[in-house]
């Protein structure tokens, strides 16, 4: 069956991005957040974070890379330009288009030494007694750093970049779809290449090849292909007592009929993508896995039906559970749905543990862009499990993908 | 050896970390460890967890008890957990930071514990914790994590070799795909391809190659310009297999070196100078000296840098004089060791290898290293 574009065209994402407007629109937001929260500065550690702020785009590493090279970035109230310090300084691919006074050496700030040179440069940067909030610290940066540890306990930056990015300008809007149509490339190799006796890693070969002859700046998340049990009693204990996933990939060989839950994600100009399919291997799907799939179309029908500017997120999770026959149609360690953006998962969460109160206070915006996750489980025909990207918009919705539902 | 299911790290390994990170919290007398750094988690428990790209922010990942050696980790299912870390003990994802709290505060010894040490936070969990651990006061992790992991195990030394043999296969791969007209963007994806090929899908870094500058001593342009004849093309190549990473870093010039021997050989002498600074005892700053012995500038990245589960001591580089003279090189310790020379008009050459530090001096621990032994 065809992707989600073949009945419903996209038609307010714009084809380029005018990627130095969609910087300046950033800053203005984050200054905009700052400004509500009467904040003087924003110093901001995690990866994403420092690359919603500053523009700046690097491949991401292993995350035990960003001990060594963690770049951070400082943002003034009264400054248009957010200042960087990157282990990357000379460097046309960080993309960043700061003054170069901005732009500064390393600072290490798990080294007390990194954190004194930091702290002089902050000081500097910063007025006496500034109103200053962070998103993370390294003990190091606790213990030195008397300038951001005053009485009061530094205000949560994390929480003004997630305010901050909740909608999508129309120039990120054409970045995420870039980010999405390039996984979307290189999983349609991955597809071709799946046949029995094709190892997990086989599939993940072909996909980290695709995704940078594509373009992408990085893989995000070591690709899963989960062969689901039939039966849920056949797959590893949990916490919730339901299903269990994303269980990682490993040199097992696919057989013929095995069902697998798809999910990978990419990063592309800073942007994450999000994809989730369900395959078979080698054979056409049975009867009743085929009603599995019609079953999960109408949940997601039925969220869509109800998705627009305005809606709540309780909204979406009621139409989901009447159309599943009263269940909850989503794994209890995650959501219906989740935001999309900097991050692989983000505000807005919709259907998670924070909550049904939450999930009813939460209201949907035009610009948001979430992901849709529903699955349908019959214990015997290993379960469905697609995802769906969507723009929300004032009247209603746009795709942001365009992948056929082969084999269903 | 092919894997087809997800397994824990080696019960011997295990052990063995774990027992020396038991024995830095008694000797530093803290009662629980909660870490959220991925390779801390990986140290303490020995579970393999889905690997993602880029920094993640502190969060109760994995938390240590010492009266009782207890493990308690974030994971909502058991496959890959070990079997000392019983199902009771295992907490699933959650969105709700309170879901945590409620978590850690039914762990044995959460509440009488005097003493958390942390290794990092955010402003949300440091109001958080002190909620689960209502008598603690909150101490830095880091000094006695780092005093447990900077030496290695010779099990970890051979988990280190077989990761670099990961990154020797695809890095291969990689080389024998540079040709004018290949690009940057594209060498790294032939890589990614052959080391998942062999198995192992996780890799250090993202940035594979690059067409060092021949106008400025540091500098990357885009990662879509072709390769053209007489560039010199950096590598640097890493794998993380079974959590501990691998990294290797060759240069190559696409239609052979005959021209810039020269600079090869001055990268040569300069790495027989770091290899000789690799002694247990010194100061780990002799390995900044070597550079300037050698008459060469600092490098555009960190001179050495531990090889281990994720963060690992020494760290070494100009940026941190003091750190470095600090800093001694302990029999145990294994690192990247990188010497990079650069000229105008030529272009870089960059050798990376990791260097395992013994009693007996410095051992290279990749097959093909990028400066052939001397005779010694």
């Amino acid at each position: 069956m065809p992707g989600l574009m073949a009945s419903a065209p996209s038609t307010r994402i714009p084809p380029t991005a005018d990627l130095a407007r969609m910087h300046r629109e950033r800053a203005e937001r984050v200054r905009q957040v700052m400004a509500d929260q009467g904040l003087d500065a924003l110093v901001l550690m995690g990866n994403t974070n420092v690359a919603y702020a500053t523009g700046a785009v690097w491949p991401l590493a292993d995350s035990g890379r960003a001990g060594f090279e963690q770049p951070v970035a400082v943002v003034l109230a009264h400054d248009e330009w957010p200042h960087l310090f990157s282990p990357v300084r000379e460097d046309d691919r960080l993309r960043v288009e700061l003054p170069p006074d901005h732009l500064h050496g390393p600072v290490y700030l798990d080294f007390d030494e990194g954190v004194q040179r930091f702290a002089a440069h902050l000081a500097e940067l910063v007025p006496h007694k500034a109103r200053i909030a962070i998103d993370e610290w390294t003990n190091a940066l606790r213990r030195e750093h008397s300038i951001l540890f005053t009485a009061d306990a530094p205000a949560d930056g994390g929480k003004m970049i997630s305010r901050a990015k909740l909608t999508k300008t129309p120039d990120e809007l054409s970045c995420m779809r870039e980010s999405l149509r390039i996984t979307e490339r290189a999983i349609a190799e991955v597809q071709e290449h799946l046949a029995p006796g094709v190892r997990q890693t086989d599939l993940t070969a072909t996909f980290l090849r695709s995704i940078f002859d594509a373009g992408a700046d990085a893989n995000v998340l070591d690709p899963i292909w989960q062969v689901m049990p039939l039966r849920m009693a056949d797959g590893p204990w949990t916490t919730t007592g339901d299903l269990a996933c994303p269980l990682l990939s490993t040199e097992r060989a696919l057989a013929e009929g095995d069902v697998l839950w798809v999910d990978t994600g990419v990063s592309y100009a800073g942007f994450h993508s999000d994809f989730g399919r369900t395959w078979v291997v080698g054979r056409a799907p049975t009867a009743r896995q085929r009603t599995q799939f019609d079953r999960w179309r109408a949940i997601m029908d039925a969220v869509l039906d109800v998705t627009r500017a305005g809606a709540t997120a309780a909204d979406l999770t009621g139409a989901a559970t009447a159309a599943a026959g009263g269940v909850k149609p989503w794994m209890p360690h995650f959501y219906l749905g989740h935001g999309l953006g900097i991050d692989s998962a983000e505000m807005p969460y919709v259907g998670s543990d924070i909550g049904e109160a939450f999930d009813a206070s939460l209201v949907l915006a035009a610009g948001m862009v979430l992901v849709l996750e529903p699955i349908v489980w019959d214990d015997g025909a290993a379960g469905y499990r697609s995802e769906e990207v969507l723009l929300i918009t004032e009247d209603g919705w746009e795709p942001m993908t365009d992948y056929p539902y082969d084999p269903f | 050896m092919t894997v087809t299911e997800v397994l824990p790290d080696d019960a011997a390994l295990r052990a063995a970390r774990r027992a020396r990170v038991l024995a830095e919290l008694e000797a530093a007398g803290v009662d629980v460890l909660v870490v959220g750094r991925e390779g801390n988690a990986r140290y303490v428990s020995g579970a393999p967890r889905l690997w993602t790209a880029g920094s993640r922010a502190f969060g109760p990942g994995c938390v240590l008890v010492r009266a009782t050696g207890a493990v308690h980790l974030l994971s909502t299912w058991d496959e890959g957990i070990p079997d000392d870390i019983p199902h009771e003990r295992l907490y699933g994802i959650t969105f709700n930071t309170m879901n945590f709290v409620t978590v850690l505060q039914g762990i044995d010894g959460a509440a009488t514990a005097r003493s958390v040490a942390t290794d990092g936070l955010t402003p949300s969990f440091s109001r958080l914790l002190p909620m689960a651990f209502p008598s603690a006061e909150l101490v830095d992790g880091e000094p006695l994590l780092r005093r447990a992991r900077r030496s290695k195990t010779p099990g970890e030394v051979d988990a280190i070799r077989a990761s670099v043999r990961v990154a020797e296969g695809a890095l291969a791969t990689a080389e024998a795909a540079l040709a004018p007209g290949v690009t940057e963007r594209q060498l790294t994806g032939v890589f990614m391809e052959a080391m998942a090929a062999s198995g192992v899908t996780t890799p250090a870094g993202q940035d594979v190659a690059w067409i060092t500058s021949r106008e400025r001593p540091w500098h990357r342009a885009s990662r879509d310009v072709p390769v053209a004849p007489g560039d010199l093309v950096a590598f640097e190549a890493g794998a993380i297999s079974a959590g501990y990473a691998g990294e290797l870093g060759r240069t190559r010039a696409v239609d052979g070196d005959g021209h810039v021997r020269a600079l090869f050989d001055r990268c040569g002498e300069l790495w027989d100078r770091l290899l000789d600074a690799c002694r247990p005892g010194a100061p780990a700053s002799d390995l900044l000296d070597a550079y300037d012995a050698a008459g060469v500038p600092a490098p555009p990245m960190p001179v050495a840098r531990g090889l281990g589960l994720g963060f690992d001591l020494p760290l070494v580089t100009h940026e941190l004089p003091r750190t470095a003279a600090e800093q001694r090189l302990e029999a145990g310790m294994v690192f990247a060791l990188a010497a990079y020379v650069w000229e105008e008009g030529v272009g870089a050459v960059y050798g990376q290898d990791p260097v395992a530090v013994t009693a007996s001096g410095p051992e290279v621990l990749s097959t093909k290293p990028f400066r052939k032994a001397r005779s010694r």
